[in-house]
């Protein structure tokens, strides 16, 4: 689905070269939920702004379904965003002019899914808050109105990059889950430093100075590693 | 997919939904109608405190322009309305010699190159009448009875409220306006010994007032030649119709000019109003267009203030997908629709302005002042244009170089 072979994205930083990611080589698979896990400044949104289109490798490629994402245009990365995928930021970012449906409803700009719109708010609990501004919802709340954005039109890829940093732990957890039970058949690549939101990944990466070091796909893996990070 | 709601809720008969049994007294409110979410016109409703201050700085500036030029304009408006008069003829005087009028007026007769209706030979004295600058010097024209009928109803005069002046008598005809300007009614002293400005050896008295939107004042000519010097007798042609009353003031004037009579042609108050004006139409653009500078100026900063807070919105919408076109058409949208609406809405105050100035100053003085004056509405043409230019640039240089990475990140924010 998405796949990033000795993908790297370096900056210039006053004539010297900085690494955010260096050659990663990484799949997405249809349906799975992959965690990046790494602590802060380890080049995991790097990572994610790479494998979503947000930035272009500086050395290597992305691809999506066989497609090339630095030999498309920045208009047709655009467009590939906003038809196939759907984000969930580190702030819960949304119009504050506009109610909680209208900002679901922005991630649809053809057709206006208020129906869809409607379901997921209230299968995220905001059921009765859709007529809401963002100054009348809690951080929670905005964060779950984000998820409802992310969701809408069922995206083949979803990028949440730390979604539940600005959240308490119980409400992080929360939004974790939602994003994971209304992904329905998309996958879900999530950033974070927090191993336990990612109790119901079926992979994890993990990064270190923008450098792949271990992937757990297993169960035992999996455990493994979320203990060795959050240990 | 499973329902995750906290609570169990069920849709409401308004289309919002609220936990069943409950009373909902937060989410109960009237529910917002749902806009079309990046429609310019959503931006525009939603953020009322920051497009009516954008709209009101447009529609004062607006409102500045025409209102300046407009009352400018009525000062040339106001000399074409009062020597209108003299659109109805060609005046002719020979300057001091009273033997030349006989000559001069054969010579017109046998030379003019338009069928003449009449030929009236008639005494003028001077008055004053008022404007919004001042004194202007008005005619009092000595007439026969005859030839003060047909001249009244040449200058439109539908009916008379009281009566033509006597013959030889101290009695004035004078239309509408003038009465409204110097505010005489019938028995009022238009003329007297002891004003300077108005002067007649006895006093004179209006007897008629001509109901008409032309200006003009009349006497008997038996009166005139009794009581004024010189005792030199004026002319006054008319042509059959205005096309040929003007070919006839084009031709009087050449055929008489570097000669001795002088010609009283309304085609030359025009042209001389214009080039009277000419000059302080000249400082004017200056003055205006400094001050549509300092507005699109002071537009183009206000602007960009507003977008500099708007920078999450648009990296946001850029990360989610949008193209960078798709957003610089959408805010390009709203300055255009926040500039229109500032501009129509700035000529519609003028207009309403310009109409309670007119009834409630201009009016009761007969003073002119056109509320529809094209130039002065078109005047304002160039300020929302600058704005959108100043607005079109500044949001394009802001596009250029965006990163919505950065404002994702919170480098920007």
């Amino acid at each position: 689905m998405i796949g990033a072979r000795g993908a790297s994205l370096a900056y210039n930083d006053h004539g010297r070269t900085v690494y955010a990611c260096r050659e990663v080589d990484l799949d997405v698979r249809p349906n799975e939920f992959l965690g990046i896990l790494g602590p802060s400044g380890s080049g995991k949104s790097s990572l994610l702004y790479l494998l979503s289109g947000l930035k272009i490798p500086t050395s290597g490629d992305v691809t999506y379904n066989g497609a090339n994402l630095s030999k498309l245009g920045d208009d047709e990365r655009s467009r590939l965003r906003i038809r196939e995928f759907g984000f969930v930021f580190q702030q819960p970012y949304l119009l504050g002019y506009l109610t909680a449906l209208e900002n679901v409803l922005v991630s649809s700009p053809q057709d206006r899914r208020v129906d869809e719109a409607l379901s997921l708010l209230d299968r995220l609990g905001l059921g009765g808050k859709t007529h809401r501004l963002p100054h009348e919802l809690s951080g929670g709340e905005r964060q779950r109105v984000c998820v409802a954005r992310a969701l809408l039109g069922e995206p083949k890829v979803i990028f949440a990059d730390e979604p539940t940093a600005a959240l308490d732990h119980a409400n992080g957890l929360h939004v974790v889950q939602l994003l994971n039970a209304l992904r329905g058949s998309g996958s879900l690549v999530m950033v974070t430093h927090d191993p336990t939101m990612l109790g119901e990944a079926d992979r994890i990466v993990r990064l270190s100075n923008g450098i792949v070091e271990e992937f757990s796909d297993d169960e035992n893996d999996l455990s493994l590693l979320r203990g060795k990070i959050g240990g | 997919m499973k329902s995750l709601s906290d609570t169990d809720e069920r849709l409401s008969p308004d289309g919002d939904r609220t936990p069943q049994g409950s009373r909902p007294p937060t989410d109960a409110r009237r529910p917002r109608r749902i806009l079309k979410p990046l429609a310019p016109s959503t931006y525009l409703i939603r953020n009322t405190g920051k497009t009516i201050p954008l709209v009101g700085v447009i529609v004062l500036a607006v409102t500045l322009v025409s209102g300046i030029i407009a009352m400018i304009d009525s000062i040339p408006y106001s000399i074409r309305t009062v020597y209108r008069y003299a659109k109805e003829e060609t005046g002719i005087t020979p300057r001091g010699d009273p033997t030349l009028l006989p000559q001069i007026l054969a010579d017109i007769r046998k030379h003019a190159p338009v069928p003449l209706e009449r030929i009236v030979v008639c005494r003028a004295t001077g008055s004053i009448v008022k404007s919004i600058v001042g004194k202007w010097p008005f005619l009092v024209l000595g007439l026969k009875q005859d030839d003060m009928r047909y001249y009244a109803e040449r200058e439109g005069a539908t009916s008379v409220l009281g009566r033509y002046p006597a013959v030889g008598k101290p009695e004035a005809l004078i239309s509408a306006p003038v009465a409204k300007n110097l505010d005489l009614k019938l028995g009022s002293v238009v003329l007297k010994p002891d004003d300077i400005d108005n002067y007649a050896p006895v006093p004179v008295k209006v007897v008629g007032i001509a109901q008409t939107d032309r200006w003009f004042m009349v006497d008997s000519v038996e009166f005139q030649r009794d009581n004024y010097f010189p005792p030199i007798n004026d002319a006054m042609i008319f042509a059959r119709t205005s096309a040929d009353q003007e070919k006839l003031d084009h031709w009087t004037v050449n055929r008489f000019k570097g000669k001795r009579p002088v010609v009283f042609a309304y085609y030359q108050i025009e042209k001389n109003t214009k080039e009277m004006f000419a000059t302080l139409y000249a400082i004017l653009n200056v003055v205006i267009s400094a001050l549509a500078l300092v507005i699109t100026f002071m537009m183009g900063m206000l602007m960009n203030i507003y977008q500099s807070q708007r920078l999450v919105e648009f990296g946001l919408l850029q990360a989610i997908g949008y193209t960078k076109k798709q957003i610089l058409r959408r805010v390009l949208s709203e300055s255009v629709a926040v500039i229109a609406l500032g501009w129509i809405l700035g000529l519609g105050l003028t207009y309403a302005l310009l109409h309670l100035a007119k009834s409630v100053l201009m009016e009761p003085r007969a003073y002119s002042l056109d509320v529809l004056d094209r130039q002065a509405y078109l005047y304002t043409v160039p300020i929302p244009l600058c704005i959108l230019v100043v607005a079109t640039l500044t949001v394009v240089l802001r596009f250029r170089r965006f990163d919505p990475v950065s404002v994702v990140e919170r480098r920007l924010v």
